[in-house]
């Protein structure tokens, strides 16, 4: 697979499920490390940076997770801080967790604010809906002033409504930012009507890369065929 | 239509019979052991419904165990309290507190032992990129891991009473040889407990905090040890209930807690007095299953997930 995204595109990775979207977001965030080929951000090979190298590359990408991946018990505020855990030391980030600076409590804030749920602040994680959750993700994710914004199926657990509510407001923020915003996505639809790029996955490969413009149905048609199963043993 | 079960070949076996038949041989194998234990001549049962215990019972439930100055001048409650009183103050009160503290001192030592070495004991934790799913391992953190565990199941192999019986020789004369020995022995157990609960810690929040660029320390200390915490303190409270009743005894072994004072009291054939003190040694395991008991709800009500 070849594949190059540059700086500020906008970019939904389609495919039926097994096909590697998760694998390839997580490949581009450093958190997974190639097998052969190489994965490369910002003209850096991931898989040969020294640790505190990779780990400032890591900082700088958000990646907003299907299940959201936040830690239940934190304030949603503690949450969205923790997005800096990357650019700070041992003692300044405990200090920025226990007792987060007035400078670091404005800024979730006003991120909160940017997802549309400020008032959420104070409250435990736990006690959020999915929707809500989603939100704070979003906000971590922004927290960690990231050069790319990575969306590992966002919108999976929501209903349809507020699933293009949500990739609206995820790519309006790519946009005013200038991010790079790559999302795997299940929904077609949406991708189509929202992203102008799509590359289209299936067993590990890439089958498409084009403009939104020029995917056809036929090319969607053959990317989510389903082989027929072969013929059992005992029928 | 749904198809009917082939018939079995002769000599294939139903796959639950050779579990149901080891399910036999251990019953059979514990029964015999019972037996054996009680018929090897060890234990002469006979001797437990000698003539002489029933006195040696008598005696001991109508005369021994009645408080001394009870026995000839009647039960008043005010002569109960005022013995009581008088044993607490002279040496009761202090080898009752002498435990609790032995207790506490131990079990600081092995929380913050545990704090320390279950990170290395848990293998999401101490592998070259921790709480990242089929991340790289590393020869170097896995045996630092084993290492740990090692660690966990030696100190916590050895006896409390063995531990403290080594540290006597070194230490004579304080508290020291049981709160070193306990601290080791909780250590261990706790340290191996953390371990585990830190390991089994849904990973994939920790796995999120590891993408964005968050290092070990950073995600271990701050965010998958205040996850594990109510876990932890169940634990550790656990532990201060055993361990309350274990410095007791450890009395025994001429450290001034309420063991060597029940140990005094018996070789005086002070027998109301040892009971007395056996007493004392109740309240207090009672006041350690009730702080615990407390915790326990406590953290029941905080944490309901």
């Amino acid at each position: 697979m070849d594949l190059e995204i540059a700086p500020g595109e906008i970019v939904a990775l389609v495919g039926p499920s097994g096909a590697g979207k998760t694998s390839l977001l997580r490949l581009m965030a450093g958190s997974l490390m190639a097998d052969a080929g190489t994965a490369s951000f910002g003209g850096q090979d991931l898989a040969h940076l020294a640790p505190s190298a990779l780990r400032a590359v890591r900082s700088r990408i958000g990646f907003v997770h299907q299940d959201h991946s936040l830690v239940p018990i934190f304030r949603a505020h503690q949450n969205v801080i923790a997005g800096a855990l990357g650019q700070r030391g041992f003692w300044s980030a405990a200090r920025s967790m226990v007792r987060p600076t007035s400078a670091d409590l404005d800024r979730a804030h006003r991120l909160l604010e940017r997802v549309g749920i400020p008032e959420k602040l104070c409250l435990r994680t736990d006690s959020l809906s999915g929707g809500q959750q989603q939100r704070v993700a979003i906000a971590r994710a922004l927290f960690q002033a990231p050069h790319a914004l990575l969306a590992d199926e966002p919108v999976a657990s929501v209903d349809p409504t507020r699933a293009r509510a949500v990739l609206s407001l995820m790519k309006e923020i790519a946009e005013e930012r200038g991010l790079t915003l790559v999302a795997s996505l299940h929904d077609i639809q949406l991708a189509r009507e929202l992203f102008p790029r799509l590359v289209g996955l299936r067993g590990g490969r890439l089958v498409f890369d084009s403009p939104t413009a020029q995917v056809n149905d036929a090319a969607l048609e053959a990317l989510y065929r389903i082989d027929s199963p072969a013929p059992h043993a005992d029928g | 239509m749904i198809p009917s079960r082939p018939p079995q070949a002769p000599g294939e076996e139903h796959p639950e019979e050779p579990s149901r038949r080891l399910l036999w041989i251990s019953g059979i194998g514990a029964s015999g052991l019972v037996a054996f234990a009680w018929l090897s001549g060890e234990i002469n049962v006979s001797g437990f419904f000698g003539a002489d215990r029933a006195r040696n019972l008598k005696r001991f439930l109508t005369e021994d165990a009645i408080p001394f100055p009870l026995r000839e001048d009647g039960f008043t409650w005010s002569g109960l309290w005022t013995w009581v009183a008088g044993h607490w103050n002279a040496a009761a009160g202090e080898a009752t507190l002498t435990t609790l503290w032995i207790a506490v001192a131990s079990m600081a030592l092995a929380g913050a032992g545990a704090l320390l070495v279950a990170p290395w004991v848990a293998r999401t934790i101490s592998t070259r990129e921790p709480f990242l799913q089929n991340g790289p391992t590393g020869a170097l953190w896995i045996w630092a891991s084993r290492l740990a565990r090692l660690i966990c199941i030696l100190a916590r192999a050895l006896p409390e009473y063995i531990l403290a019986f080594l540290w006597v020789a070194i230490l004579p004369g304080s508290a020291w040889p049981a709160v070193l020995a306990l601290a080791m022995h909780n250590g261990g157990i706790l340290g191996r407990l953390f371990g585990e609960t830190l390991e089994n810690l849904e990973r994939r929040p920790l796995q999120a905090l590891r993408t964005l660029g968050g290092s070990r320390g950073q995600i271990t200390a701050l965010a998958a040890v205040p996850v594990a915490l109510p876990r932890f303190l169940l634990y550790f409270f656990y532990r201060f209930e055993t361990c309350v009743r274990e410095a007791t005894v450890l009395g025994m072994l001429g450290i001034v807690s309420l063991g060597y004072q029940i140990q005094d009291a018996r070789s005086r054939h002070a027998y109301d007095d040892m009971l007395l003190l056996v007493g004392f040694g109740v309240l207090l395991v009672l006041l350690a299953d009730l702080t615990s008991h407390g915790v326990r709800i406590w953290l029941r009500r905080e944490a309901p997930r």
